[in-house]
């Protein structure tokens, strides 16, 4: 499955050169945004990486996973109606 | 998996948006089974772990560079070009049919992240920490792990100046897989020790 590397040039958080994960809900959300890229976007991942950027830019001060989750759910209200194959 | 005795943490706002996008998105069609399980069982026991593994595979298939490992754990670790704070002091401690040996940091959470990544969760939790001390053997049948009942188990407590490594046993049947092949096979709880390949 190459969909977890193509999040690789996204600025994932990192310790020690693994991603780092805090909690269960952190590396969820990180699988879903690897689901909606490859499922619903033919593994494009620049319209999630530009909702990123938004959701950092609107609240910087909000922590890492926080700001993926808001940027998931304004992409997750824009998807195409069916996924692409 | 888990260590025994863990409760789950309430439910935060956080997990309870990701729980709302999760059925969203599965609801479209979008997260297909286990794709999830997938993508974090890549990251946390794959990718982390490797570099660990592939220590292992060169053990295995390279006697003079085990002898080196089990000697200078943290010189024959850097060889391979692993290293780094969290890596000092590195002491690898193999397993045999008779000695079966893990790891656990008894006062926090000291691991070895240059060769295992981060540290699972249930590495961290109170109940593992003081039950492999404690009970090891009860402990490891709880996570999968039986042990064989004349097999003596060696706990090795890391702290802020020794790290531990274990080197599990080459598993039968291999002798004509290469070393990446091998790398291949090792996974990060058998390299803890709360499991045997």
């Amino acid at each position: 499955m190459s969909t977890p590397l193509s999040l690789q040039d996204l600025d994932l958080p990192r310790r020690n050169g693994e991603l780092a994960f805090d909690a269960p809900w952190q590396s969820t959300v990180f699988a879903l945004a690897a689901a909606v890229i490859e499922h619903a976007f033919g593994g494009d991942r620049e319209p999630f990486r530009q909702q990123l950027i938004a959701a950092i830019a609107a609240d910087p001060d909000r922590p890492y996973w926080e700001s993926w989750t808001a940027a998931l759910e304004v992409l997750a209200q824009t998807l195409p109606d069916q996924p692409r194959p | 998996m888990t260590a025994g005795g863990h409760h789950p943490a309430p439910v935060s706002p956080a997990e309870q948006r990701v729980a709302a996008l999760e059925a969203l998105l599965t609801e479209r069609g979008l997260v297909p089974d286990g794709f999830i399980e997938e993508i974090t069982r890549r990251y946390e026991s794959e990718i982390g772990p490797m570099n660990g593994a592939k220590v292992v595979a060169r053990a295995w298939t390279d006697p003079r560079y085990r002898q080196r490992l089990l000697a200078d754990g943290t010189a024959a670790i850097g060889e391979l070009g692993f290293g780094g704070p969290e890596g000092d002091h590195m002491v690898v401690v193999e397993n045999t049919p008779r000695v079966h040996n893990v790891i656990v940091c008894t006062l926090c959470s000291c691991y070895p992240w240059p060769v295992l990544g981060l540290p699972p969760a249930w590495y961290k939790d109170p109940p593992y920490r003081a039950r492999m001390v404690r009970e090891p053997r009860k402990l490891l049948a709880e996570m999968g792990c039986q042990l064989p009942d004349d097999a003596e188990i060696r706990v090795w407590d890391s702290s802020a100046e020794v790290r531990y490594l274990v080197l599990p046993e080459r598993p039968p049947g291999t002798e004509d897989m290469t070393e990446a092949e091998l790398a291949g096979l090792v996974t990060r709880d058998s390299m803890i020790g709360v499991s045997r390949l």
